[in-house]
């Protein structure tokens, strides 16, 4: 199985660095979730960590030629662009990209995957319909079920659950960490400290293009760090279901 | 509002998604060897079928094997090179851009072509040396290509393509204007207005041997784009990660649509509206699928072409109805329908 190691990692946008020097090693079985106020590097951090763009420093990913790259990594864009009004089960189906030669069909392991992909995301009975026609929460499950339908040893993902309805959000969060417990790695950027400290195993806090925590995520949520970078104070408490976290107020 | 969303996510994509495709693309065939056929029997030589088609295959029966194989079946072959060109380039460029509204003229290849066979046309080449006119179009279009990826750049994406093609075409139209303008007199001036509203009468053998290989070099080019386009169905970052690679497909594409538009401008003229409304008409009936469009794109293109070509013979055969303007008299109307559909379509 592939982790994911990031060395002296570094994106320039003309002069100003949006990602500086981050080094990171993550590894599988981790669900890591990748935390952070708007603008701080983190959409770019993990196209740089992809190859998808010009970068300074090592991936271990971006090394990987195009096709083997994306056998190991799936990458989820925050951008949910479905162009054409194709079927779901068409749109999953995508996902099997990688897998398939020159020409070749889809055999029965990639309708397994697709399949098994779909009831993951509670969409089995969702096969032939419309994909642009189903609502933006809908359409954030298909994609995400496209990702997992892939099956990467690497999930990349860019706010996978902005804009799902809670329960949603929480069965996204439990399946991530449940593909880490099968051994994969998790990647996902999120902007729910919540779920974030209740289902990664990791967190990774970027600040203004520089990686300024990184650990359990009791030991990266702490007070000072929620009012250092993201101006918040925040409600902690531990429960039966795990830590809850609850931003309650903007710190000046 | 979770009621009303459920309604219509109902709309199911139509049966014929999956193994309805190879029906289609049965049905398609069959259509355009009915056209052909078609094709090779209409024209002014009083031939009956029957005539005509062993004429064509026997080789007996000196005038009628003369119509047969020197105009009938090279106009036919052409129309159906002409007509694949521009259907499967509409598809792969509204594939690539992921816009119904893109069509092959798009990329600024016909106009300079265009541009390159009214300059033959202006300068008296085109009456001196037969092959004068498709050889500058085809020059024509050859420029185009080089402005276009020149300017374009190896890595810019779909926004800076479509920009440069607007750019070309609108300079490769003022030229044309200029050179119409500057006409000395009115006859060339309208040899040339009407070799721009493009025909397929009156060509020969010369001109299929002239525009196949690039034909075949373009089509070779997008049939090769299929997995490409459909991943580029979720966005141009998700497509590069999952292996394909885009400045490739591009310039594939670029070239592929070039190849062959450009050799079907060099021996038909600008034939507009095909590649546009093929794509369109054929999108629901492979499950919006932009690989599996490719195929049906390029019969179905062929297909309308056959038949507007058998159309321009039936409706006016003495007054030399021009093919680029009865696509355009049967194109518009269908888009207008189209937009009509749409648009109560997207009021449900």
């Amino acid at each position: 199985m592939t982790g994911l190691s990031l060395s002296h990692l570094s994106v320039h946008r003309g002069p100003c660095p949006v990602v500086d020097d981050v080094s990171l090693d993550l590894r599988p079985g981790e669900c890591v979730g990748l935390i952070g106020p708007n603008g701080a590097g983190k959409t770019t951090l993990m196209r740089a960590a992809l190859g998808l763009i010009r970068h300074k420093g090592t991936s271990s990913l971006a090394r990987l030629s195009a096709a083997e790259r994306a056998r190991a990594a799936a990458w989820l864009p925050q951008m949910r662009e479905i162009a054409w009004p194709v079927s779901v089960e068409t749109l999953v189906g995508l996902g099997r990209t990688p897998h398939l030669g020159p020409g070749q069909r889809m055999g029965a392991a990639d309708r397994a995957a697709i399949a098994h992909a779909l009831s993951r995301m509670d969409l089995a009975g969702y096969e032939t319909r419309r994909a642009t026609a189903l609502s933006g929460g809908e359409q954030a499950r298909v994609l995400i079920a496209r990702a997992v339908a892939q099956e990467a040893p690497v999930l990349i993902a860019d706010e996978p659950i902005a804009g799902l309805d809670p329960a949603h959000q929480i069965a996204t969060m439990r399946l991530f960490s449940g593909l880490a417990a099968e051994g994969r790695l998790v990647l996902a950027a999120l902007h729910d400290l919540g779920l974030a400290a209740r289902f990664c195993t990791r967190l990774v806090l970027m600040h203004r293009g520089q990686l300024v925590a990184d650990g359990p995520p009791r030991e990266v949520l702490t007070e000072a760090n929620l009012a250092r970078v993201f101006g918040l104070r925040a409600y902690f408490a531990e429960t039966p279901d795990g830590p809850v976290v609850q931003p309650v107020e903007v710190v000046a | 509002m979770s009621a009303e969303r459920s309604i219509e996510a109902v709309s199911a994509v139509p049966a014929g998604a999956g193994q309805g495709f190879r029906a289609l693309i049965l049905a398609l065939c069959g259509l355009v060897a009915a056209l052909f056929v078609g094709s090779l029997l209409v024209g002014p030589a009083a031939l009956s079928p029957l005539e005509s088609l062993s004429a064509l295959v026997t080789g007996r029966g000196e005038a009628a094997v003369l119509v047969m194989r020197e105009i009938r079946l090279p106009r036919a072959i052409l129309a159906v090179l002409v007509g694949a060109s521009l259907g499967l380039s509409g598809a792969a460029l509204q594939g690539y851009l992921r816009n119904p509204l893109a069509e092959p003229g798009l990329i600024g290849v016909s106009a300079s072509a265009a541009l390159g066979a009214v300059i033959a046309l202006q300068t008296g080449l085109a009456a001196a040396h037969a092959l004068a006119l498709p050889g500058l179009a085809l020059a024509g279009a050859l420029v185009a290509v080089l402005l276009l990826l020149g300017l374009a750049g190896p890595r810019g994406g779909a926004f800076t393509l479509i920009l440069s093609g607007i750019a070309i075409s609108a300079l490769a139209g003022a030229l044309t204007s200029l050179v119409l303008n500057l006409s000395p007199n009115p006859y060339a001036a309208a040899d040339i207005v009407f070799w721009m509203m493009g025909s397929l009468a009156d060509r020969s053998f010369t001109h299929v041997w002239l525009a196949l290989p690039l034909t075949l070099i373009g089509w070779a080019l997008l049939a090769g784009l299929g997995r490409g386009l459909d991943a580029l169905t979720l966005g141009e970052d998700a497509a590069e990660a999952l292996g394909i690679r885009l400045s490739r497909l591009r310039l594939a594409l670029v070239i592929g649509v070039a190849a062959c538009v450009g050799a079907g401008v060099a021996v038909a003229g600008a034939i507009g509206f095909v590649g546009l409304i093929v794509p369109h008409l054929l999108r629901p009936l492979v499950g919006a699928r932009p690989g599996r469009l490719l195929l049906a794109s390029a019969l179905g293109g062929a297909a309308l072409l056959l038949a507007s070509d058998l159309a321009v013979r039936l409706i006016l055969p003495e007054r030399d109805l021009k093919l680029g303007v009865l696509t355009a008299i049967l194109g518009a109307p269908l888009f207008f329908h189209l937009i009509y559909k749409t648009r109560a379509e997207a009021a449900q």
